[in-house]
């Protein structure tokens, strides 16, 4: 039952979404965010998942098939897969632009907590 | 330590945190499931992709070929976000002040930031950061050892999963395969190991890189992203016309782009903030 890794995946981000939500030390906020990140790469590889499918690689197929009978078979989607990939590595670059925000706040004003960075509430 | 903070709100947070999560939860569960045909996308990938680009790898058709241009895109950001990461990290500057900025700067940050007492924690960590700055070989010949045999033995891999084109994304695999062991010999052997200069060269090389292949689309196909580079036959480095090049520069610029991030991190100085007036710790020199 693939609706039970779509749950989970909702769950997780609803977990980051929480933290983000209600705490207000910097580092744990950038924590939620890579929860919620996470979480969507969790739903796109669900989302890719076909029952009793290959993965979809065209070299060495199963026996008694061709690689050009797997473009019409039954393999993940491969669109999917693509997405996941290039969400992680930008994840990554992101997560680090977070993080060198949090380090100089941290260096600037001596507290991780945002509700003690004051300098730009309106 | 800080009191604590009156103003976390949980009971909002978990009010709009369900409310979120019962519209998530609806909208999952009338999501295509597992016996959902595949897109028109997927399908187009998987049909072109061995006869017309002699590929075997569908992913790799998708991600260099039908979504090149989106691809082309997402480097960029990636290159932004290091971008930004250098500049947040980067020491600050010392200015001639032509216009005084560097006496209103001080003067803006001590009102913004009012002197605090440097405490005994703030001195272990700022000894502890000045150790860490100035380890050349912070591990044991053992675990130096093990990363000079296994180092090698991993870029060789990762090189690998780009020339042969298994790996599903090529140089995106294999440039987190090149940070990975990158992190391990700065692990081994601290963080002068890393030439910054070289790893923003390469980096900018492989935008560049990637800039010329897509442009060379357009000179010669008439379309920026266009497949101009001949077709081997598949299971060969030379197989997937643009894809191969195209994969190799997200390979440097993936791989480096991840070091150089990872690199700003740790040398962000403390520098920003003197501890107490005229002590001078922090400022730089």
């Amino acid at each position: 039952m693939i609706v039970g890794n779509y749950l989970a995946a909702a769950a997780l981000f609803c977990l980051g979404l929480h933290t983000v939500l209600t705490r207000r030390n910097l580092v744990r906020m950038v924590m939620g965010l890579s929860l919620m990140e996470s979480s969507t790469y969790l739903l796109m590889i669900s989302f890719a998942y076909r029952a009793g499918s290959t993965a979809p690689v065209l070299l060495d197929p199963p026996h008694g098939k061709k690689p050009e009978q797997l473009a019409h078979g039954n393999v993940a989607d491969p669109v999917l897969q693509n997405f996941c990939l290039t969400a992680i590595v930008i994840g990554v670059a992101v997560t680090a632009v977070f993080l060198s925000v949090v380090v100089r706040v941290a260096q600037h004003y001596r507290t991780l907590d945002a509700d003690r960075v004051r300098a730009m509430r309106g | 330590m800080h009191p604590r903070n009156p103003h976390r709100r949980p009971f909002t947070g978990a009010f709009l945190t369900g409310g979120f999560a019962a519209l998530l939860a609806a909208g999952l569960l009338a999501a295509p499931r597992e016996d959902a045909p595949l897109s028109a996308m997927a399908r187009h990938a998987l049909a072109v992709s061995l006869p017309d680009w002699k590929l075997t790898e569908p992913v790799n058709e998708i991600v260099y070929g039908t979504r090149g241009f989106d691809t082309f895109g997402e480097t960029f950001l990636l290159l932004a976000a290091v971008v930004s990461v250098l500049v947040l990290t980067r020491p600050r500057e010392l200015r001639t002040e032509p216009m005084g900025e560097e006496r209103a700067g001080r003067r803006e940050q001590a009102e913004d930031d009012p002197a605090s007492p440097v405490d005994a924690r703030e001195r272990a960590a700022r000894r502890a950061e000045r150790a860490e700055q100035d380890a050349r070989t912070p591990m044991t010949p053992v675990v130096r050892t093990a990363v000079r045999v296994v180092g090698p033995i991993l870029f060789a891999a990762g090189c690998y999963l780009v020339a042969w084109g298994y790996a599903p994304g090529g140089g995106f695999p294999a440039g987190a395969v090149l940070a990975g062991v990158m992190l391990m010999v700065y692990a081994a052997f601290g963080r002068r190991t890393f030439g910054t200069r070289r790893l923003e060269t390469a980096e900018l090389a492989g935008a560049l890189g990637i800039i010329v292949i897509m442009g060379l689309g357009l000179v010669l196909k008439d379309a920026v992203g266009a497949d101009w580079v001949p077709h081997a036959a598949e299971r060969t480095p030379a197989s997937g016309g643009i894809v191969q090049p195209f994969s190799v520069a997200e390979f440097a610029e993936v791989g480096t782009g991840i070091l150089l991030a990872v690199h700003a991190l740790l040398g962000a100085r403390h520098d920003w903030t003197p501890d107490e007036a005229g002590a001078g710790e922090g400022v730089p020199s």
